[in-house]
């Protein structure tokens, strides 16, 4: 018998002193664990409200905005609101456009940043700690600066008003090269070596080795990618000027500025109809997005 | 096989098979591989970073309107920026916001963390994380058309709830004293959460025997608080304060969307200007300035920052 098992089966044995101390402990830490979650708790409801409250108006009908006290539930669940955004903007295609640019840019940027990731983690050539220290630079480097010139070049390469100016100049990403050069780095040399006795080029070792194994930093990136992406506001406010080529954000400023929208039930129904893919998501991805943010602190402030 | 043995075998395969020459068209072949896996992102770094940046620092000296020819001005343009009042207000207000924000975002997300991190049961601790790192994952400008809703001044929701309590009407959005206050605000609320994350992962970073030392020893909760949590706590709050600030003083969305930078310019950013200066009155030279200050302004700081660090920062 090992020794755990014995000392368990001779619990009973114990004098009662530390045994109901032990008790009062564990009430006290019990009562301790209340009184540090109940401002927590009541922290968070400050969090969820607003989103609760976004739901409730898209249902509501324009006359009660003005009744008091507010209908915290909806009093009826009528659509009118939803039929309001669908009637004023081609909300579908801003879905569609930024399904298109965030898949497009994600995919990108995970063949990319794999590519450029297993290059300065495991071959050499020359200059490759100057281009990667320069790589380095460039995220401290606030985007304002380069805003003009990229302006010029996207304007020059014919990308204005089209949606591959969301798409191009975020095909790679610095962020992520460096997150996949981490992890390549801890792939051992002998599965490399390997290969190469069998006589494979570098394009099959990146191909056949190291992509199947870097599953989770290529998930964790592709979650990053997808998030900052499918929010970015700024770039489309700059490159795109017709409704038929927005994205969801630029949209919902499009949608404001149409008749009889402003603060009113319709912006809620919209709001809540771009809450609706954004929580699935965060439902679905919310383990790999915690360890990406942790992991990595740099992106998406 | 085991993998030193491999290894082993591996070289010496190379060193009989392959003669020098091979060695060499091999190490001309990984120069050309790593060149071809880095050509994405390097031509990208060129044409949208590298290129874009020389000629913004560039820019910064020319007076140019977009259409007709610059005019090379030398320093005019930041001579220009030190008398110019509204640009003046405008970073005043970015500063402040940034203080406020950072502030808020840094120290609230560490006061959460420790909160959670106490708290003992699982699950309990798994649904405050959350519910606190739900926002992040909103855009921006969501967050700012759904409070521009809420918190308007006679029909809005949370002035009806302020009321019941006793409270007066807020102008949230209306006076410019508390528009500025609701957007420091709205910023934490959608904030704070990643902050979070970044010191619970902090936390439990902290090696749990040092507390079980301090037990032994007879350290009470304020402590262990004081003298293991906060001191090994300081690399994540370093961290947190570097990447907040930074992102502060780019701050644009929420303003752009909430108030337009009023009323009057009271919530009016760097960032915002030159968006109008650029964009809309294309003064592109000086537009091209203002962004040039405002990384010198954020270069500053960073270094500031990290040569301060080291008087504070508790490195194990």
């Amino acid at each position: 018998m090992t020794r755990a098992a014995l000392s368990s089966n001779y619990a009973w044995i114990q004098p009662p002193g530390p045994w109901r101390e032990k008790l009062r402990s564990s009430w006290r830490a019990y009562l301790a664990n209340v009184v540090l979650a109940l401002p927590l708790i009541l922290g968070s409801l400050i969090m969820f409200t607003p989103l609760l409250w976004a739901v409730s108006f898209s249902f509501g009908q324009p006359h009660e905005f003005f009744k008091l006290p507010p209908p915290v539930i909806p009093s009826s669940f009528r659509l009118d609101n939803y039929h309001g955004v669908f009637e004023r903007v081609d909300f579908f295609r801003f879905f569609l456009n930024s399904v298109f640019v965030t898949a497009c840019v994600t995919i990108a940027q995970l063949v990319t940043c794999s590519m450029g990731g297993y290059a300065f983690a495991r071959l050499r050539f020359p200059g490759k700690r100057l281009i990667f220290i320069a790589f380095l630079a460039s995220m401290m480097v606030p985007q304002h600066v380069t805003l003009i010139p990229v302006f010029i070049i996207i304007r020059g390469l014919g990308l204005y008003n089209n949606l591959g100016a969301l798409i191009v100049p975020y095909a790679t990403s610095v962020f992520g090269t460096f997150l996949l050069k981490q992890f390549f780095e801890t792939i051992p040399d002998e599965l490399e070596d390997a290969a190469k006795i069998d006589g494979a080029g570098f394009l099959q070792i990146y191909w056949r080795i190291m992509l199947p194994l870097a599953g989770p930093p290529l998930a964790t990136l592709a979650i990053l990618t997808f998030n900052s992406s499918w929010n970015n506001f700024f770039w489309p406010l700059i490159f795109i000027n017709s409704a038929d080529k927005m994205t969801l954000p630029l949209g919902m400023i499009y949608l404001r500025g149409q008749d009889g929208v402003t603060n009113s039930g319709v912006l809620m129904a919209a709001i809540v109809l771009n809450l609706i893919p954004v929580l699935i998501f965060f439902l679905i991805f919310q383990r790999r997005l915690v360890e990406g943010v942790t992991l990595s602190g740099l992106k998406g402030i | 096989m085991r993998a030193p043995q491999m290894q082993e075998a591996a070289i010496r395969a190379r060193a009989a098979i392959l003669p020098r020459q091979r060695i060499n068209s091999l190490a001309l072949r990984e120069a050309a591989a790593g060149y071809f896996f880095i050509a994405p992102t390097l031509l990208s770094f060129l044409v949208f970073f590298l290129i874009p940046t020389i000629s913004g620092l560039g820019m910064s000296l020319f007076d140019w309107d977009f259409f007709s020819d610059p005019d090379f001005i030398g320093l005019e343009n930041f001579i220009e920026l030190s008398q110019d009042k509204l640009f003046l207000t405008t970073l005043k207000n970015t500063a402040l916001f940034a203080v406020l924000a950072t502030a808020g975002n840094v120290g609230l997300g560490m006061f959460i963390a420790i909160g959670i991190n106490s708290i003992q049961w699982g699950w309990l601790k798994a649904c405050l994380r959350t519910a606190y790192f739900i926002p992040f994952v909103i855009s921006t400008v969501v967050v700012a058309l759904m409070f521009g809703f809420l918190l308007q001044e006679s029909t809005g929701v949370v002035n009806y709830y302020l009321a019941r309590l006793g409270i007066d009407r807020i102008p949230w959005l209306s006076s410019s004293r508390w528009a500025f206050r609701s957007i420091v605000l709205i910023d934490v609320w959608k904030h704070v959460g990643f902050f979070t994350l970044i010191f619970l992962a902090g936390l439990q970073a902290i090696p749990s025997e040092l507390y079980e030392a301090a037990l032994v020893d007879g350290a009470g909760r304020r402590v262990r608080l004081t003298r293991i949590t906060i001191p090994l706590l300081t690399p994540s709050l370093f961290f947190s304060l570097i990447i907040a600030l930074i992102g502060a003083f780019q701050v644009f969305e929420s303003m752009y969307v909430l108030t337009n930078g009023g009323p009057g310019d009271a919530t009016r950013t760097v960032v915002m200007l030159l968006y109008r200066e650029a964009f809309g009155s294309f003064n592109m030279g000086y537009a091209a300035s203002m962004a040039v200050l405002l990384f010198f302004i954020i270069l500053t700081l960073t270094v500031t920052q990290v040569r301060l660090g080291d008087r504070w920062v508790f490195y194990r």
